[in-house]
C-alpha cells in the first residue's frame, strides 16, 4: 500500500474509534438536554454524578470483585440515585424561576463531589473492568476494538430505551408534558416535582451508563476527568441545540468523530483546545446548535 | 417625514404585517389602530429596528433605516415608548432620564468625560424641565419600580422625549389608564406634538385615538384596511366590521385580507 | 505574622477577581470564564518579568493590558448569547485558556538554570519580589494599592452616568437600546474592563504565589469569581470585599483544621446557601438583575 493510503486507512479508522466513542458523548449530552427540556435549567453537577456512579460500580468491582456487566449495572443504578439526590438538594425546593440559584447550588454539588472522589481516591486513576478488550474484529484494512463496539453497542441501548421510555410510555409523556407547558401538565394533575425528580433519575441513568462506558474504553477511571466532562457534556448539548435529544446524538457523534481527527494531528495535549474551538465556531456561526429552531419571536 | 414602503414581517409561517405603506408627515399626530393581533405592536418594532423586516423599506427623514440598530434610530430621532411599561426598575426617575440623554446633540456636543462621567448644568437643567413635564419633580430620587402605574407611564414617556425626538412611538400609552388620565395624555401629547414632536400612535383606546390624532390607518391581519381622519374612519364599513362595530353583524369578513 | 500578611495578599487579589465578576454582572452578564483572563494576566506579566527582566509595574501593567485585549475579543461573540449559553461558552473560554498554558513551554536559558513556563510543570521562580529585596509588607501594601484603585474607580463609575448606563443594560436591554444606548459598546466594555480587572488580580497572583500552573485557574477559582458579587450583592463594590473577607477570611481560615476538604465545604455552603435564602442572600435590585442575566439560555 502507498503512505498515502495508509494514512487515509489510519485517519479513518481514527474517526471510526471516536464515533464508535463518541456515544458516551451523546449520552452525557443528551441528559443535560433532557433537564434543560424539562426545568430550563443546567445541571452543573450531571457528569460528576455519572462518574460518581461509576464509582460505586468500581468499588462493586475493587472490593466484592463484582464481574464487569455487574459493576456496569451498579454504576447505572447509582447514577441514577444520585441523580435523584442532585434534584432534591440542588432544584426541588429552590424557585422554578430563580435560574441561578439552582445553576450555583448544582456547581456547588459539582464541586462537593469531584473533592470527595479526589479524596478517596488519592486523586490517581484506578483500573476500571472492561469487557471485550481481548477481541478484535478485522474488516479488510481495519480493525474494530471489541471493547469500543460494545461501549457503542450499550449507548445506542440506552438511546434507545430512553427514547422508548419518553415516547411509548406514560411516565414519558408526563415528563414531555411537563417539559412543554409544566402549568398545564399540573392542571392536568401531573406532579411536577415527581415528574422531574424522574426526569433526573432517567438522565442520570443513561449518565452512569456513559461514565461507567468512559472509564471502560479506557481501562481505568480517574477522577481528573469530571471537569473536562462536564465541559464536554455541555459542548455536545450547546452544539446540538440545548433541549434536543437528537441534536445531541448527532453532536456527540461530531465531537467523538473529530475529537480523534485532532488527536490524530495534534496530540492528546491539544486534542481538547480544538474541541472547544469547535464550540466557538458553532456560537458565532449558529449559536442555536445544529437542531435549534431559528425562529426569533419573543 | 417617515415613509413605510411594503413593509412586511413573517414569522415562520405567520404574516404578522404584510406589505404595509403608510406616510407619517411632518407634524402630524397620526394613529395606528387595529384589533388585537392585527400588526400594530410589529410595525413599531420594525421601524425602531427591533425586529428585522422580511420585505419593505423604512425611511426616516430620507434616509433608509434597514439594517441599522436601534440605538442608531433613536439618534436619528425615533424614540418609543412600550405597550408593557419598561423603565430601568432598580435604577431612580432621574437616573431614567439621565441615561436616556442621548440625542445627537448630547453625543457629540459634550466631550467623552462629562458625557459618561459628569452631569453637566445643561444636563440638570434639562432633566429637571422633563421631570415637570412628567410632574414627578418631587419623586426624582425615587426608584422608578416605586412608583404609581400613572407615574410609570408618564415617566416612560418623559424618558422617550428625553432623546429630543423628532419622532414619537407610543404603543398603547392609555391602556389601564382612567378617563381623567386619557385626557390629561391627550394634553401632554399635543403638547410634546406643539413643541415639534411627530407622533405615532398605536392604541386601542378610542376616546384617545378619536380625540386626538388628526389622520388614522386601519390595520387587520398585517393588511392595511381603511386610511382617513377619525370621523372617516369610524364611518368606515370594513373598519366596523374588523374592529369597531360590534354591532354591524351583517357586515362580511374583510375582503383579501387572511 | 508572615501567614496572615499571606492571607492579606490573597484577600486582596480574590477582590480583584470577584470584582471583574461585578462588573460585567451589573450589564447582565454572568461569566464563569474569569478565571481565564485572570490566568492571561498571571502568565503575561510572569513571563515579562521573568524572561524580558521588565521590573514589575509595566509587566503589571501589560498582563492587564493583554487580558484586557483577549476580553474585547470575547465580548463580541459573546454578545450573541445570553443566559446559559453565555455561562456555558465563558466555561468553555476559560477552559481553552487554561488548556493552553497547560500546553505552554516557554524555556529560556538563564545562568545555569532555564527558566519560563514549563508546561504541565508550570511556571516556577516568578521570584521578582524575593530578587529585589521586597518585605512581605510592602508587597501586601503593593497588592492593596490596586484593589483600592480599583475599588476607587469601580465606586465613582457607578456614582457616574456611566454606571447608570451599565445597570439600565443589566436591568433591560430592549429598554436601553430603545432610549439610544449602543447594547454592543456597552457590554464589549465593561467585558473589557473586566478582563483588565482580572488581569491586574492575576499579574498579582502570579508575583506573590512565584509558581503557576495551569490548575490554578479552573473552573472551581472562576465559581469563586462570581460567588463574591452574588453573595455580597451588586449594589456596592464593597458587598464583594465583605464576601470575600467572609469567604477567603473567615470561612477558609476558620475551616483550616480541615485541611484538604475544605472545598467541600464550600461546595456544602453553596447548596445550603441557594437553598435556604435563593434570593435572600442579597438585596432585592441584586436579585432581580441576577435573575435575568441567567434568565433563560437559548442564544435568541
Amino acid at each position: 500500500m502507498s503512505d498515502f493510503l495508509l494514512e487515509f486507512v489510519e485517519i479513518t479508522q481514527t474517526i471510526g474509534d471516536g464515533l464508535f466513542f463518541g456515544t458516551t458523548y451523546a449520552l452525557i449530552g443528551i441528559g443535560f438536554s433532557l433537564i434543560f427540556g424539562a426545568m430550563r435549567k443546567l445541571n452543573m453537577t450531571y457528569a460528576a454524578a455519572s462518574l460518581a456512579g461509576a464509582y460505586v460500580g468500581l468499588a462493586a468491582f475493587t472490593f466484592v470483585n463484582a464481574p464487569a456487566p455487574v459493576v456496569f449495572l451498579i454504576s447505572a443504578f447509582a447514577s441514577g440515585l444520585v441523580g435523584g439526590v442532585v434534584y432534591i438538594t440542588c432544584f426541588r425546593f429552590i424557585p422554578i424561576n430563580n435560574h441561578l440559584a439552582a445553576l450555583m447550588a448544582s456547581i456547588g454539588a459539582l464541586f462537593f463531589i469531584d473533592e470527595i472522589v479526589v479524596h478517596t481516591t488519592d486523586g490517581s486513576p484506578l483500573t476500571f473492568p472492561a469487557m471485550f478488550d481481548d477481541v478484535m474484529f478485522e474488516l479488510g484494512p481495519y480493525g474494530i476494538r471489541g471493547d469500543l463496539l460494545f461501549v457503542f453497542a450499550v449507548c445506542i441501548a440506552g438511546t434507545v430505551g430512553l427514547l422508548y421510555v419518553l415516547y411509548r410510555s406514560r411516565l414519558g409523556l408526563a415528563t414531555r408534558a411537563v417539559s412543554q407547558q409544566d402549568v398545564a401538565a399540573q392542571l392536568c394533575g401531573i406532579d411536577v416535582h415527581r415528574t422531574n425528580a424522574v426526569t433526573f433519575m432517567l438522565a442520570g441513568l443513561l449518565g452512569g451508563i456513559a461514565g461507567a462506558m468512559t472509564a471502560a474504553s479506557v481501562g481505568v477511571l480517574s477522577p481528573l476527568i469530571t471537569v473536562p466532562l462536564t465541559v464536554k457534556g455541555l459542548i455536545v448539548s450547546v452544539i446540538g441545540g440545548l433541549g434536543s435529544i437528537p441534536g445531541a446524538i448527532v453532536a456527540g457523534l461530531l465531537v467523538g468523530g473529530l475529537e480523534n481527527v485532532f488527536l490524530y494531528f495534534r496530540g492528546v495535549n491539544e486534542r481538547d483546545m480544538y474541541v472547544l474551538l469547535l464550540l466557538f465556531v458553532f456560537l458565532v456561526f449558529r449559536p442555536n446548535g445544529i437542531f435549534g429552531s431559528a425562529i426569533e419571536r419573543d | 417625514m417617515l415613509e413605510l414602503r411594503g413593509l412586511s414581517k413573517h414569522f415562520g409561517g405567520v404574516k404578522a404585517l404584510d406589505g404595509l405603506d403608510l406616510t407619517v408627515n411632518e407634524g402630524d399626530i397620526f394613529g395606528l389602530i387595529g384589533p388585537n393581533g392585527s400588526g400594530k405592536s410589529t410595525t413599531i418594532n420594525l421601524i425602531c429596528g427591533v425586529y428585522g423586516v422580511t420585505a419593505g423599506t423604512v425611511h426616516f427623514q430620507g434616509d433608509l433605516m434597514n439594517g441599522k440598530p436601534p440605538h442608531q434610530r433613536l439618534r436619528a430621532g425615533i424614540a418609543r415608548t412600550f405597550q408593557n411599561i419598561r423603565l430601568f426598575p432598580n435604577l431612580t426617575v432621574w437616573q431614567n432620564l439621565w441615561v436616556a440623554q442621548n440625542s445627537p446633540r448630547d453625543v457629540s456636543a459634550q466631550g467623552f468625560m462629562p458625557r459618561w462621567f459628569g452631569a453637566t448644568r445643561r444636563t440638570r437643567e434639562e432633566i429637571a424641565g422633563l421631570l415637570e413635564l412628567a410632574d414627578l419633580g418631587h419623586k426624582s430620587d425615587e426608584l422608578a419600580s416605586n412608583l404609581a402605574f400613572g407615574e410609570q407611564r408618564r415617566l416612560e414617556f418623559a424618558r422617550a422625549a428625553a432623546a429630543r425626538p423628532r419622532l414619537l412611538l407610543l404603543d398603547e400609552p392609555a391602556a389601564g389608564m382612567s378617563r381623567a388620565e386619557i385626557d390629561d395624555l391627550s394634553l401632554r401629547i399635543r403638547r410634546v406634538r406643539d413643541s415639534g414632536v411627530t407622533i405615532l400612535l398605536v392604541e386601542h383606546v378610542m376616546e384617545l385615538v378619536m380625540g386626538v390624532t388628526e389622520q388614522i390607518v386601519v390595520l387587520n391581519f398585517g393588511h392595511k384596511i381603511a386610511f382617513g381622519t377619525p370621523g372617516e374612519v369610524q364611518r368606515n364599513k370594513d373598519v366596523q366590521a374588523a374592529y369597531l362595530g360590534t354591532s354591524s353583524s351583517e357586515s362580511q369578513p374583510l375582503d383579501g385580507s387572511v | 505574622m508572615s501567614y496572615y500578611l499571606g492571607l492579606t495578599q490573597l484577600i486582596g487579589i480574590h477582590t480583584l477577581l470577584g470584582l471583574s465578576a461585578y462588573i460585567l454582572m451589573l450589564t447582565g452578564q454572568l461569566s464563569l470564564g474569569q478565571a481565564g483572563f485572570f490566568a492571561i494576566g498571571a502568565y503575561s506579566a510572569g513571563i515579562l518579568t521573568v524572561i524580558f527582566e521588565l521590573p514589575i509595574l509595566p509587566a503589571l501593567l501589560a498582563g492587564a493590558f493583554i487580558a484586557a485585549f483577549f476580553a474585547f475579543f470575547v465580548g463580541f461573540p459573546a454578545l450573541r448569547v445570553k443566559g446559559l449559553m453565555l455561562v456555558v461558552a465563558t466555561i468553555a473560554f476559560g477552559e481553552f485558556v487554561r488548556l493552553f498554558f497547560f500546553n505552554l513551554s516557554w524555556r529560556v536559558p538563564r545562568g545555569d538554570i532555564e527558566v519560563g513556563p514549563d508546561s504541565t510543570n508550570g511556571f516556577r521562580e516568578i521570584r521578582y519580589f524575593v530578587a529585589n529585596g521586597w518585605s512581605a509588607w510592602e508587597i501586601t501594601a503593593f497588592v492593596w494599592i490596586f484593589v483600592i484603585l480599583v475599588m476607587a474607580v469601580l465606586w465613582w463609575t457607578d456614582r457616574s452616568r456611566a454606571g447608570a448606563v451599565l445597570r439600565a443594560v443589566g436591568e433591560d436591554e430592549l429598554a436601553a437600546q430603545s432610549v439610544g444606548i449602543n447594547l454592543t459598546a456597552v457590554k464589549v466594555a465593561a467585558m473589557t474592563a473586566g478582563g483588565f480587572i482580572a488581569g491586574i488580580g492575576g499579574a498579582l497572583y502570579a508575583h506573590t504565589a512565584t509558581y503557576i500552573d495551569h490548575l490554578t485557574f479552573t473552573v472551581l477559582l472562576a465559581t469563586f469569581a462570581i460567588s463574591y458579587p452574588i453573595l455580597g450583592g451588586l449594589s456596592s463594590v464593597f458587598g464583594t470585599l465583605v464576601a470575600v473577607i467572609f469567604i477567603q477570611g473567615v470561612l477558609v481560615e476558620g475551616l483550616r483544621f480541615l485541611g484538604d476538604w475544605r472545598n467541600i465545604v464550600f461546595g456544602l455552603l453553596i447548596i445550603a446557601a441557594m437553598n435556604l435564602k435563593p434570593s435572600g442572600l442579597f438585596d432585592p435590585r441584586t436579585s432581580q438583575l441576577l435573575k435575568r442575566a441567567v434568565g433563560l439560555g437559548g442564544g435568541e
